[in-house]
């Protein structure tokens, strides 16, 4: 084939993606990073320590270390005696030995060993700045890692920082020695100059600054047991002077009680939680569930969630010395990576993009230096000699941190795919007929051209069994909207979630890539070894449509002040619009210029009490969502209700009207006639016992809530769920509402009234489902608002009718249905009547609840009310309540109201009311945790958010495009797919790459093992390498892979397909179903698998079409909807 | 976004505090999953926190509270907090605000009510003004671990007349678990954190200016005289960042910047992520439904006849909606249940494989996979339904069409599956046609004619059945490839009932995969014979049976794939551009 198609296809824009200079500029579309603006050599390193005692010292600064000249160590090495180049070279072999999978071989240094190559001269002065910064003014007794990222302003320069506690051994009395030979590296920087060889260490000394190795002097310290919450533990000078410096809440002694309800509450009670799901066995459902899993463990909500614990520590003891926890020093180590940015802003910016968006991959280097640093600090420690162990020592971290330097430099400019097949068929829709033809003609060649042996079948059947990615995108959705195009669609599940419960797309789609979706988790990457560059390319470019992930879009959210349409934004974003001729499309592309954003969004505020019209915020007023409009009535009303309560599905059925109404103005009447019902019924965290499934089954959180108002849609509308409950409902009736004349204020009161009588006189009507019901209504004082609260020990809900200041009263009802006994108490705002006969009545637990929900009322309103005109004159307001019943009649109702109820008559003198209320509300300071938190929360006055616009656009700086490598000159661990000449340094590389890997994941979640596939086209074999096995021989990299006759057929029909002329597009549909196929099938088997612990291979050879070479690939599909089929299978 | 974002100040008084701290609340559950986990572990917290705590936490909930409207206890707790170490005024209830679309709430107060998240926030906020070293001290710095939280922290002076250095010190933190997505963020947080700084020092500059310009003597007063008193005199002199910035709406208005923040660094980045098509017979299900909710529209009595056979298919769709695909294709669990109880009829093909026998049984298939019609007489209604409910499972959706119980003959095109009373006369040309299969039952001349397999099963001991056609298929035949897989699924009791539904739906997907092939090829590419005789033997499908399979199966293509096919996949054909 011409070599010019694989240019297109490679460089669509002329670039050299895949030409033979792979790092030229234009990579892929928009997608560059120019290796040019990232000078190798500033990346620095800088290992510190601080020790308790000793304060900090620099351990190693690689800008204190100076290469020798290549002709001063010629003439060393001649100079130097022959027992000295003896014993070096001994020293070297041995440490290779020590850690032979921490390959030393650099790039960049191309040294002989036998000869000192280093000099280490005095820090830069910068040094204790940057230790400052590492370690931070206070230290901290943490015990795990600290991640720390800096920006350095002038030179603009980026640090990242881990700060490790260190883990010292037991040491024998030989620690002396080398504690003394170490530190006499640290004597007289004067006498820094190279002098001889035989002292060997002269070039060290003259870094005052350089770190002594403190090996161990085995203090026993305290320490290891506290290792829990953060302290501070040396005292600045600031903590000095003030003897209180924390105003945390009094929970010094309970801080490991505190870490025991974290633990409590971690993942492995998550993983017990059913996952929730779209729909019971969705598709995609193992992505839903893995964002899911994502966002709720990092979830900030109920107090943190430790999710893995990291004990990462810095070892310098060797692993045979048995560290003792208790012989832990508190001493840390710190080691810090600097990167110096490009003076030009554009350079900068394009290195700090790519820094922040690949940070796993940069942090997972760093761990990688972290280890080889220790195993230096080791190692060396066993040689004698100090002079040689120094430049050991200082020779290996230079090894390792050019090690580093490589990989990065090779990670921000290494060649990529240009246009990898999934990504860009799923983004663009226009040139869809062509991708696929053009990626059907590369697909068939390589099936009729390289099959040799199987080769492409097996390596697309590795690709299929471990970049598992693939198996969401054709899991069969079960619910089509009607009419719908048969072709796959974005998931809206996910859609969803992402909205509801943001979790990370970047994360997400980097565990795609590496195929680490099934269970166990495993994380693979191909590489693709070959001499024949091209024939690489191909193989690459046709498994970036295997190798799936999703597309990740960019969305900047603006807000702009006025809803109003077409109407200039004053101060948010001014969006400018043009039409613009597309250039490759028919249509025309509409171009939107954005003017960013003040970043200070101003707020909507309730409107003051000006008795003038305030429409401003009427237009964040939400539209009623699902409001029941009621007649006048009070009889139709509640038959209204009952209707309602019957047809709703919920359990809930819980209604309270209230009526507020106002007058304008005191001259005129205003028609406002507004019935706002929200109802809130939650579950409180009190009860598991007693759930009913029926209840369980309505617990999607259904709310509806409106407001009718003329003028005051600047009372606060608070809506609340109390977020620690796992359910709720919430439902908003509203009641009649017509804005009709009739609806004066005694109208109201009557039909108020009547409905409280219907209420009390029909207790079956206010049944609740579950059995009991506690009412409160109770008006609180400096205002007339009211509140009605059901409350019960499994349900708490509240209600309020915020200061209505001009006269409007809008009654929030949140009400929850499950209680016993209702207590009905309505007080007046001038009457405190919170009777104590009432909530004596009320069980034990009822009590207390009712009293903290008064006091907590009272707590949140006093600020609120304050607000309140006095001189307004409520009229009334007036609470009826309604319980109706939701079905489950098992259980009789106690209906108690002692005592008249009472009216709301008038509120003149609300204001006055303040203390005795308070009195009343606060009787016992029985707070109730979550009760009163609820409540607190429940009075925040709202404030609207500012409408959003969305302005999307294709994000390029994603793991999607910059993982899948084109043809690179050298291996590099990270890429998700690359190919690559000749083997050789992978087969130095890869098991310490994959245990690597599986070590430190670079998804920030534990996996079971690591994968490398390796394809190699001059040998025309494709192995697995794998974390969990060694290598046996040096031969072989891993395991021969097993053709699915699955995947062969499925090659052969598509080849065939195509052979026929049939259309490319439908050859593609065809190789989805085809992979359809393979997902029941592994349906079929997981099904086979439940029943049977042995796997009988006739069986399902001849019945279920299953062959044992398509075992593997069908169990790791399983794996990834089916988690049990591991434990039985792998 | 999973974070807190707070604004925290070094007083110069009480040291760094938490003023005022955004915290973003998800709602529960996208579905009811486990409400008993989650409020245990709030009940497990509860308990080990205790009523002591509690209130205690509540008054920090806005400390200066505790002085003003806490009459017994004032004094001490005053001097805690100065007017600097304070955001909203005792007894605010905080601010709210709802995200209809995503129901997100996102709640300011002066700190968190969580306990945990207290310490969290008040951690971070330690660290970001009085531990970690920002060069230049004004700056952005990340830092954070598993245990506490990460934290993008950027530190400001706002400018103040009265302060020691004409200023005071504040951090805006962002505090995340998930740290990865942290960092990612980190040039996002910058920009809009640094802008909202810049604000604030606008606004305390202009401030800053006037007092300067109305009172230059202040400042040189307070360096000199005051030096002493520093402390006492600051204190009395510590400002609330609203009146440093002049504006009384100034934590409404962070509130909604935080809240702001939050929801945009939250939608920041978004996937699209591609899953499956749907299966033909989801596909068909949901057209099934679509027409009949038309058709109960339009309701008129002509299609009176129509409606027996169309109500399984309701009883379905409706089900479609709770159940996966898979499940769904096994029809009618609930008539399967039902008729458990009544035991005369069939539950599962293997069952009816066992009662009919081998041969009798493999002749019926045969005709059911092949098209044609297959007629049951039979008295006993539940019985033929559960007839067809079992061997419709064979088809797909598309190909089924059953009129369970007719009093008298209907034409093979009406359905494929027809249940007859056993009087009903069938038209001879039927009875003779190859492509019609009888089932008779009737009632058994000896009890022992089949043997007992199950215990439960002596009711259709009474039965016999007697499978007939016009032309009976040869024995010989190897009949099409799914009929011989189907039937080994059957025989081999190792199978469970599970494992054969999966199977079937395996075959149906697989065959109606090469349907889909010849559909495209025949009917939409208009290919000549030798192609298609080509293509089926691509599909492993050239033999007679299994064309004729395809070609019956072709008929439940659903509408939707083939409405597709026809217009979006038409287009220029590929062949042109190849060759």
């Amino acid at each position: 084939m011409a070599p010019t198609l694989l240019q297109k296809l490679f460089n669509k824009r002329g670039g050299g993606a895949a030409a033979p200079h792979g790092r030229a500029p234009g990579e892929g579309p928009a997608f560059s990073w120019s290796s040019s603006e990232l000078d190798l050599n500033e990346i620095r390193l800088i290992v510190y320590q601080d020790c308790e005692r000793r304060g900090r010292q620099v351990l190693f600064d690689s800008k204190a270390v100076r290469k020798i000249d290549e002709a001063v160590v010629q003439k060393m090495a001649d100079e130097a005696s022959v027992k000295t180049s003896a014993k070096n070279c001994q020293a070297s072999n041995g440490n290779h030995s020590v850690s032979s999978h921490s390959p030393s071989v650099s790039c960049m240094q191309n040294i002989k060993e036998q000869i000192p190559k280093y000099q280490y001269t005095r820090p830069a002065s910068d040094v204790n700045m940057l230790g400052e910064m590492m370690f931070g003014s206070v230290a901290m007794s943490y015990k795990g890692s600290t991640l720390k990222i800096h920006y350095i302003r002038s030179p603009p320069q980026l640090m990242i920082s881990k700060v490790f506690s260190a883990r010292v051994g037991s040491f024998s009395g030989s620690n002396n020695n080398l504690q003394d030979s170490f530190e006499c590296i640290n004597q007289d920087p004067s006498l820094g100059k190279l002098s001889s060889h035989q002292n060997g260490l002269g070039t060290c000394r003259s870094g005052s600054n350089l770190g002594v190795f403190q090996l161990c002097s085995s203090k026993l310290l305290q320490g290891v047991s506290e290792g829990g919450p953060l302290r501070l533990i040396r005292s600045a000078s600031f903590f000095a002077a003030h003897s209180t410096p924390v105003d945390m809440p009094s929970r010094g002694q309970n801080e490991d009680r505190d870490s025991g309800i974290a633990r409590s509450a971690s993942l492995s009670s998550l993983l017990v939680t059913p996952f929730p799901s779209p729909s019971s066995s969705s598709s995609s459902s193992s992505s839903y569930q893995r964002r899911w899993l994502r966002s709720q463990t990092t979830s900030l909500e109920n107090g943190i969630v430790p999710r893995w614990s990291t004990e990462e520590m810095f070892s310098m003891a060797d692993e045979s010395c048995s560290s003792n926890p208790a012989m832990v020093r508190r001493k840390k180590i710190a080691i810090s990576i600097i990167f110096s940015l490009p003076e030009k802003e554009e350079a900068q910016r394009n290195f700090q993009d790519f820094f922040f968006s690949h940070f796993p991959l940069f942090e997972s280097h760093m761990n990688k230096l972290k280890y080889a640093i220790e195993k230096a600090m080791i190692s060396c420690r066993k040689i004698a000699e100090s002079s040689q162990r120094v430049q050991v020592y200082i020779s290996r971290v230079m090894d390792a941190l050019g090690e580093f330097r490589v990989t990065i430099w090779n990670l921000y400019s290494v060649p990529r795919i240009a246009e990898p097949v999934w990504l860009n068929m799923m983004s663009s829709t226009l040139e869809k007929n062509q991708l696929c033809q053009r990626f059907l003609k590369e697909f068939t060649f390589l099936i009729e051209q390289i099959n040799k042996n199987q080769f492409f079948a097996a390596l697309l059947t590795a690709v299929l069994t471990y970049h598992l990615a693939w198996v969401p995108t054709v899991m069969p959705v079960d619910h089509p909207p009607i009419k719908a195009f048969s072709e796959k669609r974005t998931s809206q599940s996910v859609n969803m979630l992402a909205k509801s419960h943001p979790y990370n797309p970047l994360w997400a789609q980097l565990g795609d890539l590496y195929g680490a979706i099934g269970s166990p988790v495993r994380l693979t990457r191909t590489v693709i070894v070959g001499k024949r560059k091209e024939l690489v390319q191909r193989l690459l470019y046709v498994l970036t449509y295997f190798i799936r992930c999703s597309e990740l879009q960019e969305n900047q959210l603006t807000w702009s002040e006025k809803a109003g349409e077409g109407e200039q934004v004053l101060n948010g974003s001014k969006i400018t619009t043009a039409l613009e001729k597309g250039e490759v499309e028919e249509s025309d592309y509409v171009v939107v210029t954005v003017k960013n954003d003040p970043a200070l969004v101003p707020p909507i505020l309730p409107p003051k009490n000006d008795g003038s019209k305030n429409n401003s915020t009427a237009e964040w007023v939400r539209e009623p969502e699902s409001a029941q409009a009621v007649p006048v009535s009070s009889k139709e009303k509640r038959e209204a209700i009952e209707k309602a309560s019957q047809t709703s599905e919920t359990s809930v059925d819980c209604l309270t009207g209230s009526f507020c109404k106002g007058a304008a103005d005191g001259k005129k009447r205003t028609v406002t006639d507004m019935g706002i019902l929200s109802y809130h019924s939650e579950e409180s965290s009190k009860l598991e016992d007693v759930m009913d499934t029926k209840k369980k089954k309505n617990q999607n959180e259904r709310k509806a809530e409106k407001q009718f108002s003329s003028r005051s849609s600047a009372v606060p509308c608070p809506e609340r769920s109390g977020h620690r409950t796992s359910h709720l409902e919430k439902v908003t009736f509203q009641i009649g509402s017509s804005a009709s004349p009739e609806s004066d204020l005694e109208t109201h009161r009557r039909e108020m009234e009547e409905n409280l009588k219907t209420l009390i006189k029909h207790p079956e009507v206010i049944h609740c489902a579950s059995s009991s019901t506690s009412l409160t209504v109770d008006a609180s004082q400096n205002q007339d608002s009211v509140e009605a609260a059901f409350i019960n020990k499994h349900n708490v809900c509240y209600a309020q009718i915020p200061p209505c200041e001009e006269k409007e009263s809008i009654l929030n009802q949140h009400m929850e249905s499950k209680g016993t006994e209702v207590n009905l108490i309505n007080s007046i705002s001038s009457e405190m009547l919170l009777p104590t006969d009432n909530i004596e009545t009320v069980k034990l637990p009822n009590m207390k609840e009712n009293r903290t929900l008064c006091s907590g009322n009272l707590e949140n309103y006093s600020s609120d009310c304050v607000e309140a005109d006095s001189a307004v004159k409520q009229d009334s307001s007036k609470v009826g309540a309604k319980d109706v019943p939701y079905g489950d009649s098992g259980r009789k109702t106690s209906f108690r109201v002692e005592g008249d109820i009472p009216r709301n008559e008038s509120s003149d003198s609300a204001l006055g009311a303040s203390d005795e209320e308070g009195d009343c509300c606060i009787p016992d300071e029985v707070h109730h945790d979550n009760i009163s938190k609820r409540l607190e929360e429940f009075a925040e006055v709202e404030l609207p958010l500012p409408r959003s616009n969305t302005i999307s656009s294709q994000c390029v700086k994603n793991f999607g495009r910059s993982l899948l490598g084109g043809y690179c000159h050298t291996y590099i661990p990270d890429l998700v797919l690359h190919g690559i000449n000749n083997d050789e340094k992978l087969k130095q590389c890869l098991l310490a790459d994959l245990l690597h890997a599986m070590h430190h994941p670079v998804l920030d979640e534990p996996i079971a093992e690591a994968v490398c596939i390796i394809a190699d086209t001059d040998k025309w074999n494709v192995q697995v390498a794998t974390s969990q096995r060694k290598m046996m021989d040096s031969v072989k990299l891993g395991k021969d892979v097993l053709v699915s006759s699955q995947v062969s057929s499925l090659l052969q029909s598509i080849l065939q397909l195509y052979k026929l002329n049939v259309p490319a597009d439908f050859c593609i549909m065809h190789l989805e179903d085809r992979l359809q196929e393979m997902y029941l099938k592994s349906k079929m088997l997981s099904e086979y698998l439940r029943g049977h612990t042995r796997v009988h291979v006739k069986e399902l050879g001849i019945v279920l079409g299953i062959e044992s070479n398509d075992l593997p690939l069908l169990a790791a599909i399983a794996s990834t909807h089916s988690p049990y089929v591991a434990q039985i299978l792998l | 976004m999973n974070a807190i974002v707070a604004l925290c100040h070094f007083c110069e008084l009480h040291g760094p505090r938490t003023l005022f701290c955004t915290e973003v609340l998800h709602s529960p559950l996208p579905q009811g999953a486990s409400s008993g986990d989650i409020s245990g572990q709030n009940e497990q917290a509860e308990e080990e926190e205790g009523g002591i705590q509690m209130s205690s936490r509540i008054r920090s909930h806005s400390p200066a509270e505790g002085a003003s409207a806490d009459s017994s206890s004032p004094g001490p707790k005053k001097s805690d907090m100065c007017e600097g170490c304070r955001s909203l005024a005792g007894g605010h209830p905080g601010y709210v605000s709802h995200d209809k679309e995503t129901s997100i709430k996102y709640v300011s107060h002066q700190h968190p009510n969580h306990p945990q998240l207290f310490s969290i926030v008040r951690q971070a906020c330690v660290r970001s003004l009085s531990c970690e070293v920002c060069p230049g001290r004004e700056g952005p710095i990340f830092f954070g671990d598993e245990q506490h939280g990460f934290v993008f922290s950027h530190t400001f002076f706002i400018k103040d007349s009265l302060a020691r250095g004409f200023q005071r010190w504040y951090s805006i933190i962002t505090i995340m678990m998930d740290r990865i997505y942290l960092i990612n963020s980190w040039p996002f947080l910058l920009g809009k954190i640094r802008g909202i700084i810049d604000e604030l020092q606008g606004k305390a500059l202009k401030v800053f200016e006037a007092e300067q310009f109305g009172c230059p003597q202040r400042a040189q007063r307070m360096n000199t005289a005051f030096t002493p008193f520093l402390h006492q005199r600051n204190g009395n002199a510590a400002r609330s960042l609203t009146s440093l910035t002049n504006d009384e709406n100034l934590w409404a208005c962070l509130h909604t910047s935080f809240a702001w923040l939050l929801k945009a660094c939250g939608s920041r980045l978004t996937e699209k992520l591609l899953e499956g098509a749907p299966t033909e017979d989801t596909l068909v299900q949901m057209e099934k439904l679509a027409d009949l909710k038309e058709e109960s529209e339009g309701w008129d009595g002509s299609e009176e006849e129509e409606k027996p056979s169309s109500q399984p298919d309701v009883v379905e769709g409706q089900e479609l909606s709770k159940s996966s695909p898979e499940t769904s294709l096994v029809p009618d669990c609930n008539s399967w249940n039902v008729a458990h109880r009544r035991l005369s009829v069939f539950r599962s093909l293997r069952h009816m494989r066992q009662v009919l026998g081998a041969s009798a049984f493999r002749m019926l298939a045969w005709h059911v996979l092949m098209g044609n019609q297959v007629i049951w007489k039979a008295q006993d209604v539940d019985l033929v339904q559960s007839a067809f409910d079992v061997l419709r499972t064979m088809l797909p959706i598309g190909c089924v069409r059953i009129i369970p119980y007719s009093e008298q003959y209907e034409e093979a095109y009406r359905c494929n599956f027809l249940g007859l009373g056993p009087h009903v006369q069938i038209p001879p040309h039927i009875l003779a046609s190859e492509f019609a299969v009888l089932v008779e039952v009737r009632a058994a001349s000896r009890s022992s004619l089949y043997p007992t397999l199950f215990d439960d099963e002596q009711s259709l001991n009474k039965y016999e059945f007697l499978v007939t056609s016009g032309s009976p298929v040869a024995a010989d035949r190897v009949g099409p490839t799914i009929l011989n897989k189907i039937e080994a699924a059957l025989t081999n009791q190792n199978l469970s009932v599970d494992v054969v539904d999966q199977c079937l739906v395996c075959l149906k997907e697989e065959w109606m995969n090469k349907v889909k092939v010849l559909f495209k090829f025949t009917k939409v590419d208009s290919r000549p014979k030798e192609d298609t005789q080509k293509l089926l033997s691509i599909l492993g499908a050239a033999e007679e049976d299994n064309v004729k399979l395809l070609k019956f199966w072709m008929t439940g293509l659903s509408k939707t794939y083939k409405s597709h096919l026809m217009s979006t996949v038409r287009s220029p054909t590929s062949s042109e551009c190849r060759n």
